[in-house]
């Protein structure tokens, strides 16, 4: 069985994959997607911890990490067809005036 | 070992970080594939050595550093690939590898779940939408014809700047810390996995279970009121419009 350890760097590298996309990109379905990369470092995260306590606990709280990101994409996306069809464009820069 | 750990989890951030940086689209420019497949290499063998340095002599596990290069790779093209068709499909492969990875662990239902929810219910919806708002319709891989906005991505140096230092900060975190290691009962969890996750989600983590299933049903009802085609009502017609001509037309909005 691999060290958690491992599995914990591997899921700190990914969150960060995740950030650098959601910064960057400017296209809001890969943003989105960008966000879910995120949650699966997050996942591995607390598996790893879980393992590294010895319980189960960990994998029980993967699991609802599991719904919000369920929960985060049915939502998201539905904002995102919302905004396409007011600007026809998926371009986050055209909601510029969000910011305020 | 000469070169202590945390160092070696600093080149790897930095390697990423710099292949990440040579991937993004940048000014219209496809981005040079050699040099990313280059950085993406030699940035993954160093992962391996730091994840065969972690796993120490008696337990290399060269499966699992497969998998985590696979993994990572796949979810830096989810992050710089022009296409949003390619970064939801590289996404299938992030996923995949996770649940094997998981699976490797002993979190057998967790990594099915994983597969089962993200590969086969929101990755259908994202492709979904993705078909459903590009809007040029000859893409044929050259640059010219894809859309401003997957062309060009903002900041790209600040933005893998502040990503190497995450990953240096976090990956170093670990890597130092001195965790207190339970002494293996992992293998009664490990055997028994899902029946355990069941027993924990249905007494520890009884409420949570309902306040999710509450949350799943909010979050339904809301998609559907936000994405709801507004239909014009017969009191938006009311000037000048013959019985029956109402429901015809539709005001863009």
């Amino acid at each position: 069985m691999p060290n958690p350890t491992a599995l914990m760097i591997v899921g700190a590298l990914l969150f960060a994959i995740g950030v650098v996309g959601f910064l960057t990109r400017r296209n809001m379905i890969v943003m989105f997607l960008s966000t879910e990369v995120m949650f699966q470092g997050v996942l591995m995260n607390l598996v790893g911890m879980g393992l590294l306590h010895g319980n189960i606990q960990g994998q029980g709280l993967g699991i609802f990490v599991l719904v919000i990101a369920a929960v985060e994409a049915g939502l998201g996306l539905a904002i995102v067809v919302m905004l396409y069809r007011r600007r026809g464009t998926l371009d986050a820069e055209n909601w510029r005036s969000l910011r305020g | 070992m000469s070169v202590p750990l945390v160092y070696i989890s600093y080149i790897v951030s930095a390697l990423f970080a710099f292949g990440i940086f040579v991937g993004l689209p940048k000014q219209g420019r496809f981005p040079r594939r050699g040099a990313f497949i280059v950085v993406m290499a030699v940035a993954s063998a160093m992962l391996i050595y730091l994840l065969q340095l972690l796993f120490g002599a008696e337990s290399r596990n060269i499966t699992f550093c497969i998998l985590a290069v696979l993994g990572l790779a796949a979810a830096i093209r989810v992050v710089t690939h022009p296409l949003p068709v390619y970064s939801a499909l590289y996404f299938v492969f992030v996923v995949l590898a996770t649940a094997a990875m998981l699976i490797q662990v002993g979190a057998e239902f967790l990594g099915a779940a994983l597969v089962i929810v993200y590969a086969g219910a929101i990755l259908v919806t994202y492709v979904f939408v993705i078909m459903l708002s590009q809007q040029s319709p000859e893409m044929k891989g050259r640059i010219s014809a894809m859309l401003d906005y997957d062309r060009s991505a903002r900041e790209p140096v600040w933005a893998t700047l502040a990503c190497f230092m995450l990953m240096a900060v976090l990956a170093g975190m670990i890597v130092e810390h001195p965790w207190k290691t339970v002494a293996q009962p992992l293998s009664a969890v490990a055997t028994r996995n899902t029946v355990e996750l069941g027993r924990l989600l249905m007494t520890d983590f009884a409420v949570s279970v309902e306040l999710a299933a509450v949350l799943l049903m909010v979050a339904l009802v809301g998609a559907v009121a936000i994405a709801r085609k507004r239909l014009p009502q017969a009191a938006d017609f009311s000037d000048h419009k013959a019985p029956g001509e109402a429901g015809k037309t539709v005001v863009p909005y």
